[in-house]
């Protein structure tokens, strides 16, 4: 058997796993993998909040604080 | 290296007077709560209400000194909205009201559009029309597990502690929200492109 050289697996330590992420509970379910397909359609919204009604809030913010 | 600073840091600085902090807390998390509301009420105006509510809400909790930190002001704001919904459909069930389908949103107030040319806006409009009809006809506990998810980023154990359930009763009602989003898209021939 061929013994293994340092350079043959590049290592990585723990800090470099990301996993901010990841939801480990949904990972290990393998829902991504499975609907994958599914969760790409879902992407494709992103609503997000008018300019004004951000405006809004923050003026009736600075009037009551 | 430029490092952000923390929910938890905005907030006491908050609290010490600094106000423009929870100015910038309300644009840091601003379209996950705004995703969460708008998506799970159909009424655009109505949203926009519990949205503001939600952050004059916080403010005040804030102020009473009832937040605690535990590195999660996002699954505690996205609480407070989801109580506020709550109280909402209350209000609506004691006066009768029954749907509140008979409202159209505003369905594409959408950063993705900006760029685009009208012809792809049109398909697009189309696509997440039909995405967003894909998510309200799932029953509501499902509905509401796919957007904190998905849209409000939320990991399991934070929507568990939200709805109430389990992780794997919310695990659960992920597969069953996505097994009946993928028969609708088969039915109704939904894809990213149209055909």
């Amino acid at each position: 058997m061929k013994p293994m050289v340092l350079i043959s697996t590049q290592f990585i330590t723990l800090r470099e796993i990301k996993v901010e992420e990841i939801d480990l509970i949904e990972d290990a379910w393998g829902i991504n993998s499975e609907f994958c397909d599914v969760i790409d359609l879902l992407r494709e919204i992103e609503p997000i909040p008018e300019r004004c009604l951000t405006t809004n809030l923050i003026s009736k913010i600075r009037k009551i604080v | 290296m430029n490092k952000m600073i923390s929910d938890y840091e905005l907030i006491l600085r908050f609290i010490k007077g600094e106000q423009s902090c929870f100015e910038k807390l309300i644009h840091r998390h601003k379209n996950k709560v705004f995703a969460y509301i708008s998506l799970y009420i159909r009424d655009q105006a109505l949203a926009e209400d519990i949205f503001q509510d939600t952050f004059l809400k916080v403010i005040q909790s804030v102020k009473a000194g009832k937040y605690a930190d535990n590195g999660k002001f996002i699954s505690w704001v996205m609480r407070i909205a989801h109580n506020l919904i709550i109280d909402h459909f209350r209000r609506i069930k004691q006066m009768n009201t029954i749907s509140n389908d008979n409202y159209e949103s505003d369905l594409f107030n959408s950063k993705a559009f900006a760029e685009d040319n009208v012809e792809d806006n049109m398909i697009k409009r189309q696509i997440q029309k039909d995405i967003r009809n894909m998510i309200s006809h799932l029953p509501d506990d499902q509905r509401e597990v796919v957007i904190l998810r998905h849209y409000a980023g939320l990991s399991f154990k934070e929507i568990a502690d939200i709805t109430d359930v389990s992780i794997n009763t919310a695990l659960g009602r992920m597969r069953y929200a996505l097994i009946n989003m993928r028969r609708i898209m088969v039915e109704k021939n939904i894809s990213l492109t149209l055909n």
